[in-house]
């Protein structure tokens, strides 16, 4: 009488209850970093992680997840629990992170405008490709001052200082009968190259600042602008926006806390951790040598967020993730509370 | 035939109504159907005695017997739960234990329309409760005890 019903598109899915209220989960295998996270906390087993490591170094075309919508009861635990947004759980339409009975990580990602110079360096540097800074650039011919004047009288067209402008600000005709030169004011910088190379002398230019300094530069014109933006669905929380920031324009707090301890002694430097983190955490280390073999893997804890996808992938267990501490909004359920102090060990 | 059976129980409901003190007209109200359906009953015209012995004996089934043959007889979900709350013989005690999820399930199980959720955790109304178990059966982390308690209720 009671029956859910999967619709399954790509390597998507969504389970969906339809009575007094309709829930529905759905998955997105783009966003899940596969940590199993979920798998471990469905209560009725009805989540399969699958084999992570050959599907995300291979084109496989199985998603990471496969859920049995026969067992599932859709109670909402695996997307509330899910470091990265990949299972999403809602009633009505209304996705649980917004229903306060719900408790959810306490965890963000955020840069202050204020304190942001648009640097992208952020957006770099993030793994996820969750990070876009627009910015506009100042205007270039408010930030110089100069005069430039071209006598055609003697000028003969021979279009060097075209080709020397490394501003591109000088347009030359040299058909014959129609010849012409044109100076762009607006992309000129008073560089003077036009005049030091001019065969025959005649271009006058000078630069204001050069001589007077920058007194009728308005420094408001100089300044970068722009937005930043963090896409909440892809950011995992690792940190590495914060690690960059020149600027502590941006802060992150993560959901969990906790160690990462490679056994290099197991490790066989196969490399699927490497492909797998989430967060850029691990790599090879540089050969101090060219022609020299890497033996080990290196990491980078400060941008590691402890969901334990390493060591899940890992085929010879030579990875260990401890959570000490998990940061989740409270809620009165015993249940719920019971799974997210389950996630330290 | 199954028209008359639920007749009979609306008949059983009836007599349970008018034992509780209410007025035909209220009685009339709660069950959905005429007042003169309801003096006709109180007054012991046009009855289907058989219906009636077959009615009452769907009372004395277990009760999700009961609840699943009144259901089938009476198509109008709140008329059927309100036949089903008046004439069951038992009071029921529900227990949800803190292994509850949340899921919902016996929310949507419950036929009696007496589990909400609240904070995360099933809350089964005991007065609605009619003891049929569906919930007990359906929950996937045995998180709901449904006992039966003692009463006076005279039957």
């Amino acid at each position: 009488m009671i029956e859910n019903t999967k619709e399954v598109k790509d390597k998507d899915f969504n389970i969906k209850r339809s009575a007094e209220e309709i829930r529905n989960l759905s998955f997105k295998d783009h966003l899940c970093i596969g940590c199993g996270i979920c798998e471990s906390t469905c209560p009725v087993s009805a989540i399969n992680l699958g084999d992570i490591g050959a599907i995300v170094r291979t084109d496989s075309q199985n998603s990471k997840l496969s859920i049995n919508e026969g067992k599932c009861v859709l109670c909402g635990m695996c997307s509330g629990i899910c470091p990265a947004d990949a299972l999403i759980f809602s009633i009505d339409s209304q996705p649980i992170s917004k229903i306060s009975s719900y408790p959810k990580y306490d965890a963000y990602a955020e840069i202050d405008d204020d304190k942001c110079i648009y640097c992208q360096k952020c957006e770099i540097a993030c793994p996820r490709e969750a990070i876009t800074i627009a910015r506009s650039l100042p205007d270039r011919s408010k930030l110089v001052t100069g005069e430039i004047d071209i006598n055609e009288e003697i000028c003969v067209y021979c279009g060097i200082c075209e080709e020397m402008c490394p501003a591109d600000a000088i347009d030359v005709d040299r058909t014959p009968e129609s010849e012409s030169i044109r100076v762009n004011k607006d992309k000129c910088v008073y560089c003077l190259v036009c005049k030091k190379s001019c065969p025959v002398t005649a271009i006058k230019a000078a630069c204001r600042i050069c001589s007077y300094g920058d007194y009728d530069i308005n420094m408001e014109d100089a300044v970068t602008k722009g937005s930043s933006f963090i896409d909440d669905e892809l950011c995992i929380k690792c940190g590495w926006c914060e690690g960059v920031c020149p600027t502590d324009a941006a802060k992150v707090k993560k959901p969990f806390e906790g160690t990462l301890t490679i056994h290099q002694d197991k490790c066989t430097v196969c490399g699927t951790c490497v492909d797998i983190c989430p967060c850029d955490v691990l790599s090879f280390p540089k050969p101090s040598k060219s022609g020299e073999i890497v033996n080990n893997v290196a990491k980078d804890e400060q941008y590691c967020i402890r969901c334990g996808a390493c060591a899940k992938a890992c085929p010879v267990e030579a990875i260990e993730v401890q959570v000490t501490n998990v940061d989740y909004t409270p809620t009165k359920s015993k249940s719920w509370i019971e799974k997210f102090e389950a996630l330290k060990n | 035939m199954p028209k008359h059976i639920a007749s009979g129980l609306k008949y059983l409901a009836t007599i349970e109504l008018k034992k509780k003190g209410l007025t035909q007209q209220k009685i009339a109200e709660e069950l959905g159907i005429d007042r003169s359906t309801v003096s006709h009953y109180l007054n012991g015209r046009n009855l289907s005695w058989n219906s009636i012995a077959v009615a009452r004996t769907m009372t004395e089934l277990c009760p999700k017997d009961f609840l699943i043959l009144t259901k089938v007889l009476v198509k109008d979900a709140k008329k059927a739960q309100k036949i089903i709350s008046t004439c069951q013989n038992k009071d029921f005690e529900a227990e949800v234990l803190d292994s509850c999820i949340g899921c919902g399930l016996c929310v949507d199980l419950c036929l009696m329309e007496a589990i909400s959720l609240e904070s995360l955790k099933a809350n089964v109304d005991s007065v609605g409760c009619c003891g049929c178990l569906l919930c007990q059966e359906g929950c996937p982390t045995n998180s709901i005890k449904i006992l039966e308690v003692n009463n006076d209720r005279e039957y």
